[in-house]
């Protein structure tokens, strides 16, 4: 399924485009256009930031490059592949291999413990319990919540609950992180770490990271800012970045 | 995801489930309780009647004087057990059994023994207690080779027996306040009777000569009798051998198909009866007990619904993380199953206390005198029921729910 495994790797490899993409939501009568015409490429090993107003339309596209959703019209091009040729199982499976998310509201669910929490993308993808148990483990380690994790996420602050939500996300080792206002709901200094943690996942680890935020003091954390108004792009910058 | 999983994370939803999803398995406890104790009280019923009926001779027959369509239940053998008056009598006052009949009878090659029976109440007296009991006078020389009732202690009657009995073991042990034993003497309607007999059963009867009873029994008249006993000589001919008796005795009564005036029965013909009420009864039980368990898929059904809609977000999120439809389907279905198992658990556990209670409850009730029997079949069946309404009552919603476009799951709140 996956073409571009064995060539060889490229810095400036496309990882994802989009054609001409709309959103319109049928709202009774009306159409709401949420994304008009958006084209765009973005890069192995970019660290992108979307930013703009509310309502410009930042979400609509995420999930778009997410996979949640499918484009009104225009092509979104995945690795190559387009996204909409795709039968919905095995957009789910691509989707669990290949894209990590990280949700401004963590999005854990409440009944499982946090190594369940973690445990379960593994699960999906059918990977043995040994092997999946020990990744687990190991990444909540690395994020410091060794001595929680059979805490319930009721029983973790805000921060450490967006670790356990970075720890399900990073456990299948996918090649993008997508993050929505991952810091939205956390206090500066908290928000602070988790995008140090996301920066060094991008330098460190070669992942393909994706942000929306509204703090401009996060978005300089990104290689490139794109910036959306009106479900248009109006600005892409590329940013000094260490 | 393996099903193993899927399993797991269904057994954890339903853990986890609020106490008001718990009373919606309410329809399948009282489904499934309901069926345990019917069931039971069916299979108690069905072992006491084996129990009573299963020693009633497949080579006897009885005939009696009357006809009517339903039948004749009556035993086989000597006692009675039905309530009074149950014999067919639809017909005739006038008509009766008498020697002419007898005579008839042995005439047939099929038949061994005949033996004749006239039947009474009288009143006994013993140590200063009185009481009414029922009598049977029987033909002494051929009652002990065609009853089904044992003796418990001293003998059976012979041809030589003038003024002595055969009692029922009721009778013997708590009739009066003393018990009566081999030997004692009682007074029956004023004559002194020895009881050389105990029978092992536990009716409040009197057996002794016909002779005899016809002086006690001042309202039956000689050589006419209440019922003839028949054994015949091949168990395996018993249809054709009722059917000769028939035909027989209608030629030499002069009655026809249509105005016969006698019955013949058999234990197995009685047994297939009672088996066959038996079936219907539970048959309707069985079917009161359906509807309970249709209100409780209704209840399940409910349940779901509102589980998968309280879930929008978590399949949102299962489906963001690589869940597929089918992942999301097998674990709403075994979590339905789940609550159909625990409901069926549950409404086990109901049912066997209720049939166990039940006896008691209901000792007035004929249908409950056989005590209850609980089958491990039936609680596997139970289970395996609950568990298949409760998929089935799931399906609908967890298809639903498998089907949420993932966008719009996660937006839920
Ligand atoms: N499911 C939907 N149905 C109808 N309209 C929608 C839907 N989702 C989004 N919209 C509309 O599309 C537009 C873009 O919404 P979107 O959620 O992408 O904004 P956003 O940039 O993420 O805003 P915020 O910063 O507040 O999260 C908005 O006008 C919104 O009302
Ligand atoms: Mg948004």
């Amino acid at each position: 399924m996956i073409k571009d495994q064995n060539l060889p790797e490229n810095e400036n490899d496309v990882l994802l485009s989009l054609e001409d993409v709309w959103k319109i939501y049928p709202m009774g009568e009306v159409e709401v256009p949420a994304l008009k015409g958006i084209t765009v490429e973005i890069k192995k090993r970019d660290f992108v930031a979307i930013i703009g107003a509310s309502g410009s339309g930042k979400s609509t596209m995420m999930n778009l490059i997410g996979c949640l959703d499918i484009p009104s019209k225009g092509r979104i091009l995945l690795k190559d592949q387009d996204i909409s040729q795709f039968s919905e199982s095995d957009l789910a499976t691509f989707r669990g291999k290949t894209i990590g998310f990280i949700f401004q509201q963590y999005n854990l669910i409440p009944t499982m413990s946090a190594f369940e929490n973690v445990m379960l993308p593994l699960e999906f993808q059918e990977i043995d319990d040994r092997t999946a148990s020990q990744k687990a483990k190991e990444i909540l380690a690395f994020l410091g919540l060794a001595d929680k994790i059979h805490h319930l996420p009721s029983q973790l602050s805000g921060g450490q609950q967006q670790r356990v939500s970075i720890a399900r996300c990073l456990v299948t080792d996918p090649e993008i992180i997508l993050a929505d206002e991952p810091t939205g709901a956390l206090d500066s200094v908290t928000g602070k770490n988790i995008i140090e943690m996301l920066h060094k996942f991008w330098k460190d680890d070669g992942k393909t990271i994706i942000m929306v935020t509204h703090d401009s003091n996060l978005a300089k954390y990104a290689n490139t800012t794109i910036e959306l108004k009106d479900g248009k792009i109006i600005r892409i910058q590329e940013n000094e970045v260490d | 995801m393996k099903l193993s999983k899927c399993l797991k994370h269904a057994l954890n939803m339903v853990l986890h489930s609020k106490l008001r999803s718990w009373l919606t398995i309410l329809g399948i406890v009282i489904g499934v309780a309901s069926v345990i104790a019917i069931v039971s009280l069916g299979e108690g019923l069905e072992q006491s009647l084996t129990e009573q009926l299963g020693d009633l001779g497949g080579d006897i027959i009885t005939i009696t004087p009357g006809f009517s369509r339903g039948g004749d239940i009556r035993s086989g053998g000597d006692i009675r057990f039905a309530p009074e008056g149950t014999g067919a009598q639809a017909t005739d006052e006038e008509t009766v059994l008498d020697r002419t009949d007898v005579q008839a009878l042995r005439g047939l090659p099929d038949i061994e023994l005949i033996d004749t029976q006239i039947r009474g109440n009288v009143d006994v007296s013993y140590l200063g207690k009185s009481g009414s009991v029922s009598l049977t006078g029987v033909d002494q020389k051929v009652w002990s080779l065609i009853t089904t009732n044992e003796i418990r202690e001293g003998r059976m009657l012979n041809s030589a027996d003038q003024n002595v009995i055969v009692i029922g073991g009721g009778l013997a042990d708590s009739f009066f306040d003393q018990p009566l034993g081999i030997n004692k003497v009682i007074t029956i309607e004023d004559s002194a009777f020895r009881i050389v007999g105990i029978l092992d059963d536990g009716s409040n009867s009197i057996v002794m000569p016909i002779q005899m009873a016809y002086q006690l029994l001042d309202d039956k008249e000689k050589d006419v009798y209440d019922s003839l006993v028949v054994k015949i000589r091949d168990e395996d001919n018993l249809d054709a051998a009722i059917e000769k008796i028939e035909n027989k005795l209608m030629i030499t009564r002069h009655v026809t198909e249509t105005d016969r005036d006698f019955s013949v029965s058999s234990g197995q013909q009685m047994n297939k009866m009672r088996s066959e009420m038996l079936g219907s009864m539970s048959a309707f039980l069985t079917a009161i007990a359906a509807v309970s368990l249709l209100v409780g898929s209704v209840g399940i059904s409910n349940t779901m619904f509102t589980s998968v809609l309280e879930k929008t977000k978590e399949i949102g999120i299962m489906k963001a993380i690589g869940a597929r439809n089918k992942d999301i389907l097998a674990i709403f279905l075994f979590n339905a199953g789940l609550i159909g198992l625990a409901g069926g658990i549950v409404g086990v556990i109901l049912g066997i206390i209720l049939s166990g209670v039940m006896p008691y409850l209901m000792s007035d009730i004929p249908l409950a005198r056989g005590g209850t029997y609980v089958s491990v079949d039936i609680i596997l069946i139970a289970l395996s029921v609950s568990v298949l309404v409760g998929i089935i009552a799931g399906f609908v919603p967890a298809y639903q729910g498998s089907k949420l476009r993932p966008v719009d799951a996660l937006r839920y709140e």
